[in-house]
């Protein structure tokens, strides 16, 4: 097992980096190589001990034998984990844009809030983010139609618009609030918010389901009442309680489904 | 500055060498026969030489292009390359940044290309992007085959007035010849429809594709271009088309040809898209035996193939209705332009897929067209960039035509589904291009068709074009090595445009800004003045833009490479 950690000295005005800074790349590296890395800053490259102090203690013959743990702000640190496939990185503290993007294995803790971006094109493994993150949790890179297709999310605080925009696999769980069009047009996978959601879950959904424990402001037109289900199973889950069941969009000819806590929401009854 | 490529394995089909070994001399920018003791001497002892490659089909620049990068920043993500000494950075794979599709083509060995597209009003942009483009000469074609003046003057025959029409626009809009997209279905598609088959009339016009097809094929031969008119045939990529392919083709037939340059009247693009037989996409069949029939028996007729590559791309085209019907197929976003008076556009992401059963036909039936159409001369490689697949797939196509054991490959284990021997007829051929004529078909015959004088062919007084591959036609059997093959056609070890090295080793080691050919008719004027007089006052009433600020000044084109004809001669 090997540890690394670096502790934050400096705080960039520009954003750092991260994404070469994997455990697939670095299992094999010796203090030294840390030293004697240059990380990308904007359009350069800085040497990485101007920013952070480097410790690394034991050895690993695998990615997966590595644990990183980043102390300290990174809410200017761009691309933690990003593409990683295997072992463990911690942030104590914020992370900046794209942390855990594309990343296939493995797991990633952010221990404070995460930018946007957090999660997007996800193939595998686990990103935990115990504060807030903002827009575009768990999508696709813009312009694809292709979101995150696998792996697991989980977020203890808020999320941001247009969270799991084009899923197509994956789970994302949403302790805290959300924000307008959660899982925009996604064609597979699970979403589930406890908390309260502002606007228009699953606009254009093709496939998939939402399941909102809190309350919802507006629903969109293109979701069809289904029936008020008790303890209703999705994906060979079971969730108690009393929710309304919708399918849509029915705009894109959808058959996606829509769970919606019926204790707290009423009035769409 | 002399030079000496020496002890090269030269292939010039035009000057009918066929792997000679033999010395390439050039000096100021130009091949000669002979030089002074003072050349620099560059070594290529065994290695292929050949002119310059000449792509006679691409979509390289232009607002289709702009508006493909804008809306598929997933696509431009692919491809990015940090800056060097020499280049700026590269991105993009199917539509690849502007200095990225010059350094490309360079690294190919190619020194020509066509933008195969350039709609009159966007023309302006369209040189713009061309001086962005460095190291690739850019023969613009602009589109005639919708335009309102042309359509109504083809309803009335008034073939003269087309080709005054013609001439004055190349000129307005510095463009090198006819282009002609699905005639009459692009300006159907302003009403919300298509025209299908070359005798279906569009709307308000009442005029037919055969009429305007021939019309412009007149008034072509009338000017004498350097080029024949240029033609996507109507209904592309709709199972049973060949008939509209072969109707298209025959419907000129008779027409005179009147350039001395070319031996055709008529340039078939991307037949591939225009080869298939059947009623739907269940029962599609390959038509390329009808087609490739129709070329062996018809000396007035060269084509491109539109080769379908096996990858994710970007269809771009200004056949507005086709690109419908392929976003209401696939799904993928959709973008739709509508160009006043003169044309329109479409662009949808597509995804040749060798696991599906249609893209693998599409390859199939490619394939097929390549192998049954006998003369090299009259066939090119292109695979319609970005439409069948991007343009640094060319080395790869290479490897399949040299290579009958690569394709049987490809559909034994699978790379391909088995429609793409099953609905076509690719499976019964093991012909193999020898170098001589992939030399043909991707440099002599394309500059042969456009009429070019200055490029295709290692001729003295020539431009120094020349692309050298690090080959041995000794020593490989492309049959068994088609990895190599594709290695080295992608990578040359020279690229030489104009005289300079702009590739070395696979590396781009200089950067030249690229020309524009145009055509410039002499002894129209009378007929142009006319004709302005008549266009002008529709031209006022319908265009949103002043026809002062149409004319692509000579600004737009800092370096011109024009050529002069002669009307009629």
């Amino acid at each position: 097992m090997k540890t690394i950690t670096l502790t934050l000295k400096k705080k960039s005005q520009i954003a750092l980096e991260f994404d070469e800074l994997i455990p697939d790349e670095v299992f094999t590296w010796e203090k030294a190589d840390f030293e004697n890395y240059q990380v990308p800053v904007g359009n350069r490259r800085f040497p990485l001990t101007d920013y952070f102090d480097i410790e690394v203690e034991g050895t690993a013959e695998s990615p997966e034998e590595v644990k990183m743990v980043l102390d300290g702000d990174c809410g200017r640190v761009k691309y933690i984990g990003c593409k990683m496939g295997a072992g463990e990185i911690i942030v104590n503290g914020d992370a900046d844009l794209h942390c855990g993007a594309e990343m296939k294995g493995g797991k990633i803790t952010v221990n404070g809030d995460a930018e946007s971006y957090a999660g997007r094109e996800m193939e595998g493994g686990e990103l935990e983010i115990m504060g807030n993150t903002r827009e575009f949790c768990g999508c696709s890179y813009i312009g694809d139609w292709r979101g995150m297709s696998g792996g697991k999310i989980i977020l203890h605080g808020n999320a941001g618009k247009q969270l799991g925009e084009c899923l197509s696999g994956g789970e994302i769980y949403v302790k805290g609030d959300c924000d307008i069009l959660a899982g925009i047009h996604m064609n597979k996978g699970f979403i589930q918010i406890d908390g309260d959601v502002t606007r228009w879950p699953g606009g254009q959904m093709k496939n998939g389901n939402i399941l909102i424990k809190g309350k919802l402001g507006i629903l969109l037109e293109g979701f069809v009442y289904d029936s008020v289900v008790v303890d209703p199973e999705i994906d060979g889950k079971t969730f108690s309680g009393k929710y309304i069941k919708y399918i849509g969009d029915i705009a894109v000819n959808g058959k996606g489904g829509l769970y919606l806590n019926a204790e707290k929401n009423r009035e769409f009854l | 500055m002399e030079y000496i490529l020496k002890n090269g394995i030269v292939y010039d089909p035009a000057n009918e060498i066929a792997g000679e070994k033999m010395d390439v001399m050039f000096k100021d920018g130009k091949i000669v026969s002979s030089v002074s003791s003072d050349a620099k001497v560059l070594d290529v002892t065994d290695k292929i030489v050949m002119p310059a490659g000449v792509d006679p089909h691409a979509h390289v620049a232009g607002p289709k292009l702009v508006v493909g990068r804008l809306y598929r920043p997933e696509d431009s993500r692919k491809g990015v390359t940090p800056k060097t000494d020499v280049c700026r950075s590269e991105s993009g794979f199917s539509i690849p940044s502007c200095p990225a599709t010059g350094y490309r083509y360079s690294r190919m060995g190619y020194g020509t290309v066509t933008e195969a597209a350039m709609p009159p009003l966007e023309a302006k942009h369209t040189h713009e992007e061309i001086t962005a483009i460095p190291n690739i000469d850019v023969t613009p074609l602009p589109l005639f085959g919708n335009n309102w003046f042309v359509l109504q003057w083809a309803k009335e025959g008034k073939v003269e007035e087309i080709a005054a029409f013609v001439s004055s626009w190349l000129k307005i809009v510095k463009g090198y010849g006819i282009k002609i997209v699905n005639p009459c279905g692009t300006e159907a598609w302003g009403w919300g429809g298509n025209v299908h088959g070359i005798d279906d009339p569009v709307p308000y016009f009442d005029v037919t594709a055969r009429e305007v097809i021939r019309a412009l094929a007149q008034a072509n031969e009338m000017l004498g271009l350097p080029h024949s008119i240029h033609v996507h045939p109507n209904d592309l990529g709709h199972p049973g088309n060949y008939p509209t392919t072969v109707n298209t083709l025959d419907c000129i037939k008779d027409i005179e040809k009147s350039s001395g340059l070319r031996d055709q009247t008529i340039h078939l693009t991307h037949a591939q898209f225009h080869s298939y037989a059947g009623t739907s996409w269940r029962d599609v069949e390959s038509g390329a035996k009808e087609v490739a029939d129709y070329i062996n028996n018809n000396k007035h007729v060269t084509c491109d193939i539109g080769q379908v590559t096996l990858d994710e791309t970007t269809t771009m085209t200004a056949d507005g209705p086709m690109e419908f019907d392929l976003h209401s197929l696939n799904g993928l976003k959709w973008a739709n332009k509508d160009i006043e008076l003169e044309t329109g556009s479409g662009i949808v992401p597509f995804i040749y897929s060798g696991k599906a059963p249609v893209p693998s036909f599409q390859w199939g039936v490619g394939l097929e067209l390549f192998m049954r159409i006998k003369d090299p001369w009259q066939v090119c490689l292109t695979t319609d960039h970005p439409n069948a697949g991007p343009f640094i797939r060319y080395p790869r196509i290479i490897s399949w035509l040299m290579s009958a054991e690569r394709r049987q490959e490809m559909m034994d284990n699978g790379e391909v589904r088995v429609w793409s021997y099953k609905r076509t007829g690719l499976g019964s051929f093991d012909r193999e291009y020898d170098f001589n004529e992939i030399a043909t078909i991707t440099r002599a015959a394309p500059a042969k068709i456009y009429g070019y004088q200055d490029r295709g062919e290692l001729t003295p007084g020539y431009n120094a074009d020349i692309a050298v591959y690090d080959l041995n036609p000794n020593d490989i059997d492309p049959s068994k090595q088609p990895a190599t093959i594709e290695h080295a056609f992608g990578n040359a070890m020279y690229t030489i445009k104009d005289g300079q090295i702009l590739v070395k080793d696979g590396e781009i080691v200089k950067v030249v800004p690229s020309h524009t050919l145009w055509t410039n008719v002499k002894g129209f004027e009378e007929q142009e003045k006319a004709v302005m007089k008549e266009v002008m006052p529709a031209f006022t009433r319908f265009y949103t833009v002043k026809f002062e600020n149409y004319k692509v000044h000579d600004h737009f084109t800092p370096y011109p490479t024009v050529t002069e004809v002669q009307a009629g001669k």
